[in-house]
């Protein structure tokens, strides 16, 4: 018996002719397939179904969406879609001046800000040949490894929240609402600090800023220890977070993961010691590493640079030179031609900027290089074969900011 | 003619639910003195009771259902509270504090909140199966309060197979959690649904499995008969004879019950809300309603089969007869021997002692204004006499000092199961499934062999067998 099928335009596309119009209990792709592998992915076995999480889902930090092919409560395939958050900020940082490139870059990470935004500034100064005066220096490391320390316990609190417990996540935000309230004392903001300058600081340590460091810092190891019993060696936590989302040496080299996702799969790759820069070659710490590299290691990675961090800290606090925190600069900043690539670490690895002068007073391209986007991409190799409650494990585990990675 | 010429338009609100009030009383009025002027009173009082009396049962079944129906409001909107506060409390954060003293009525106006929203029904559900499903689960839930023996010959029903009425119907709550997971049209609810009935399904068995050493030493299916057998000391409960078999009902009644570190069904950061992800509105409320109810109603099993009941943890009778106080202790009051010295008392007694607590206050706090300490004074008085109230129910009423042990126990383990909610992650699903079938299961069997052995070795002893 031959079946008369009617060609009927899809709902998605009238251009498009199909066997039989989708009806509200078929999986609609998103657009027609493309690409080769948008036809598999989208191209249902027997058992299998697709599944959209995100972009508004309780745990997909921020507006990530991924579509996940499913097999049960068993993860087959999944194709993350980027954009959501997409704003264009390597084409907006090209039509203002350099001094705009800063806030314009503030917001791509906006756990830890002061990172973000240190990319254009260490980029002018490069192209500049700029010599940034020694406590302009020390302050820029002091804030970096406070926000370092405050992005890392939200991380902690996050990871945790999306395992199921709701209290790891309120203890994370204590740190960070000590440091983000010494930062704002510092900065005048409290989440985008808009901080660095060309040549410097947007102002020197002030008293509150010192004060409520010093009190901070006198309770600060003792507490995220304490804080970290919770989970530390829970028997659930522990068993969701080992020997998941695993990626070996090779691979992650190969998918340019960066920062305690790499440093988890043993390589001591941190660019505060491989390319140093600021003040870091003076200052003392470890770069702690894990051969797992799974969720754990990554976990426990994050607590030990918050250890190292302090480390830092301290000795920042001990050898903070006097002096000036700005050089002198013409107020119209004409860099001169020319690029320049600079590296420096942000609590989620390498982050870099490429940027270039023709001689005005704008950037020509400034092209970033967002850590979290490469970490994300690994996603695609970790997931396939666990479990649905695992993928919030995996990819939380991974520090994902949507800010960075939709740029 | 305008809709506001009938004057039943006219009413406001307040005037529609008085106004049919008032004429209902007038019309009971009117209806009572026309059979009692006509001489029909007696006749129809006898009628009545005698139609009550002639279906006792089914007067009873009525009257402890609809009790049962209503106190599940209050417990629901306790554990409301005990799951803001506490989680509050570990999280160091403060809670609710506005709403009512301390925030005790935030509970009671999310409930409010829940009933104004939109009821909302998605396109593609299967209506019936997705309007059902909420009451399924709700009656489920309430239904295996029926045989809970709260206090000394206070129950619903003195079912002879109270345990496996209990278990069998607090099954069916599968089906619910099924139809809604099914009937939503939702990826999310289709896969809380089914890991609610894996994992169920999987927890009934040690939780089954895990009563059988009390049934063997009890020899009765009975709750009640359970409850007696523990009296005594809080040595004699269960909890030490079978310490293995509390373990296990625990940790199967948290993953019955669905709650952390079993909250598979609604994990929130995996599948959004599971089951509950379509529901809006009263449908919703009554969803959460029944997962509160049920924390109780676990909660109170592992009282009854574990805790022992109703019984206190100590028995200060021979204290009591030490002191040379004879048990049990009566309290005698007469209010009538007062004669008409008992309106003066009630007149001038609760002015008199509030005036002096006020005054007590106003000293202590000099910051307080004599209204403001008028105010609490009275409060104070009232707490006085519902607590003399209470304590004279007490010692005269063996149910009340029964039931007071039995809310304290099943309260504090309610309370228990929140501070875990707060405390712990969730497990991931098939390491749920393991911990049900590799270890709780056997363990379960294990227990009831060595209760089963000891039991024949202890009655060879005794020369019995």
């Amino acid at each position: 018996m031959t079946e008369a099928r009617t060609r009927i335009p899809s709902l998605d596309d009238p251009e498009i002719i199909v066997d039989t119009p989708a009806t509200i209990y078929d999986a609609i792709p998103p657009y027609p397939p493309t690409t080769e592998r948008e036809a598999e992915f989208y191209s249902l076995k027997d058992g299998e179904m697709l599944i959209n999480l995100g972009p508004q889902h309780p745990s997909t930090h921020g507006v990530l969406r991924v579509v996940m092919k499913i097999d049960g409560e068993k993860v087959v395939d999944l194709d993350p879609v980027l954009g959501y958050l997409h704003r264009g900020v390597e084409k907006i940082c090209e039509n203002g001046d350099w001094h705009h490139a800063i806030s314009n870059c503030d917001p791509l990470e906006y756990i830890a800000s002061m990172f973000s935004e240190a990319m254009p500034v260490m980029v002018a100064e490069k192209l500049l040949d700029l010599e940034v005066p020694r406590r302009a220096e020390y302050i820029r490391v002091l804030a970096w490894e406070l926000n370092r320390i405050s992005s890392h316990a939200l991380f902690i609190g996050w990871l945790a929240l999306d395992l199921g417990a709701v209290t790891p996540i309120l203890y994370g935000f204590i740190e960070r609402d000590e440091i983000v309230e010494m930062l704002a004392a510092l900065t005048g903001q409290k989440l985008l600090f808009n901080y660095l300058r060309i040549g410097g600081v947007n102002g020197d340590l002030n008293h509150e800023f010192l004060s409520r460091l010093g009190t901070w810092m006198s309770h600060a190891a003792q507490r995220i220890e304490d804080q970290q019993t919770l989970i530390n060696e829970n028997e659930i936590f522990i068993r969701r977070t080992r020997g998941l989302g695993v990626i070996d040496r090779e691979m992650a080299l190969k998918m340019c993961l960066s920062g305690p996702p790499l440093r988890a799969t043993g390589i001591p790759y941190d660019v505060r010691r491989a390319h140093p820069y600021s003040v870091y070659p003076e200052l003392e710490f470890d770069i702690p590493t894990r051969t797992e590299g799974d969720s754990w290691a990554r976990y426990w990675l994050h607590l030990e640079e918050i250890k190292q961090s302090l480390r830092i800290i301290d000795q920042v606090l001990h050898q903070m030179p006097d002096g000036p925190v700005m050089t002198k600069l013409p107020r119209l900043l004409r860099v001169p031609p020319g690029r320049a690539w600079v590296a420096f670490e942000s609590p989620r690895g390498q982050y870099g900027a490429y940027g270039i002068s023709d001689g005005t007073d704008q950037p020509f391209r400034l092209r970033i290089h967002d850590p979290s986007y490469f970490n994300l991409q690994t996603v695609g190799l970790m997931m396939p074969g666990h479990l649905i409650a695992d993928t919030m494990a995996i990819m939380s585990s991974l520090d994902p900011i949507m800010g960075g990675i939709d740029k | 003619m305008t809709s506001l010429s009938n004057p039943w338009n006219r009413l406001t609100l307040a005037g529609k639910v008085i106004v049919p009030l008032v004429i209902a009383l007038i019309g009971v009025t009117i209806a009572l003195a026309a059979v009692w002027l006509s001489g029909f009173g007696p006749w129809l009082i006898q009628w009545l009771l005698d139609t009550l009396g002639a279906n006792i049962g089914i007067v009873r079944f009525l009257i402890a259902t609809t009790v049962i129906l209503l106190i599940t409001v209050p417990i629901a909107f306790l554990n409301i509270f005990f799951e803001m506060k506490i989680i509050a409390f570990v999280n160091l954060r403060v809670g609710p504090n506005r709403t009512g003293p301390w925030g005790t009525l935030a509970s009671v106006v999310h409930g409010l909140k829940v009933l104004a929203k939109e009821d909302f029904t998605p396109t593609g559900a299967d209506v019936p199966v997705f309007t059902l499903a909420p009451a399924v689960i709700f009656l489920a839930a309430v239904m295996t309060l029926l045989v809970v023996p709260f206090a000394p010959g206070l129950f619903a029903f003195d079912m002879e197979i109270g345990l496996i009425y209990f278990f069998a119907v607090g099954g069916l709550s599968v089906i619910g959690l099924m139809m809604a997971g099914w009937a939503s049209f939702n990826k999310y609810s289709l896969l809380g649904g089914l890991r609610a009935a894996a994992g169920m399904i999987s927890y009934e068995l040690p939780l089954i499995l895990s009563v059988v050493g009390i049934v063997l030493l009890t020899g009765s299916l009975n709750l009640t008969t359970i409850v007696e057998d523990q009296s005594g000391s809080f040595l004699d409960w269960n909890i030490f004879r079978q310490p293995l078999g509390a373990m296990i009902f625990f940790i199967a009644a948290t993953a019955e019950g669905s709650r952390t570190p079993f909250d598979l069904t609604e994990a929130d950061s995996e599948i959004v809300a599971g089951f509950a992800t379509e529901y809006s509105g009263m449908r919703f409320g009554f969803l959460f309603f029944a997962e509160y109810v049920n924390v109780f109603i676990l909660s109170a099993m592992t009282t009854v089969l574990f805790l022992g009941g109703w019984n206190a943890p100590l028995d200060i009778d021979p204290l009591l007869n030490f002191f040379g106080i004879a048990t049990p202790v009566t309290v005698v009051l007469d209010p009538g021997s007062l004669g008409f010295g008992l309106l003066g008392v009630i007149a001038i007694v609760p002015p008199v002692i509030t005036l002096i607590l006020a005054v007590a206050i106003r000293m202590l706090i000099p910051t307080w204004g004599f209204l403001r300490s008028l105010v609490v004074a009275f409060v104070l008085l009232n707490m006085l006499v519902v607590g003399l109230l209470l304590g004279w129910l007490a010692i005269n009423l063996d149910w009340v000092l029964g039931l007071l042990w039995f809310l304290i126990k099943a309260i504090g383990l309610s309370a228990f199961f929140v501070l875990l909610r707060a405390t712990l992650p969730r497990v991931r699903v098939d390491e749920l499934m393991g911990f049900a079938w590799k270890w709780l299961t056997p363990a379960a069997l294990i227990n009831i062999f060595v209760t089963a052995a000891a039991l024949i070795v202890v009655k060879s002893m005794e020369g019995g067998l």
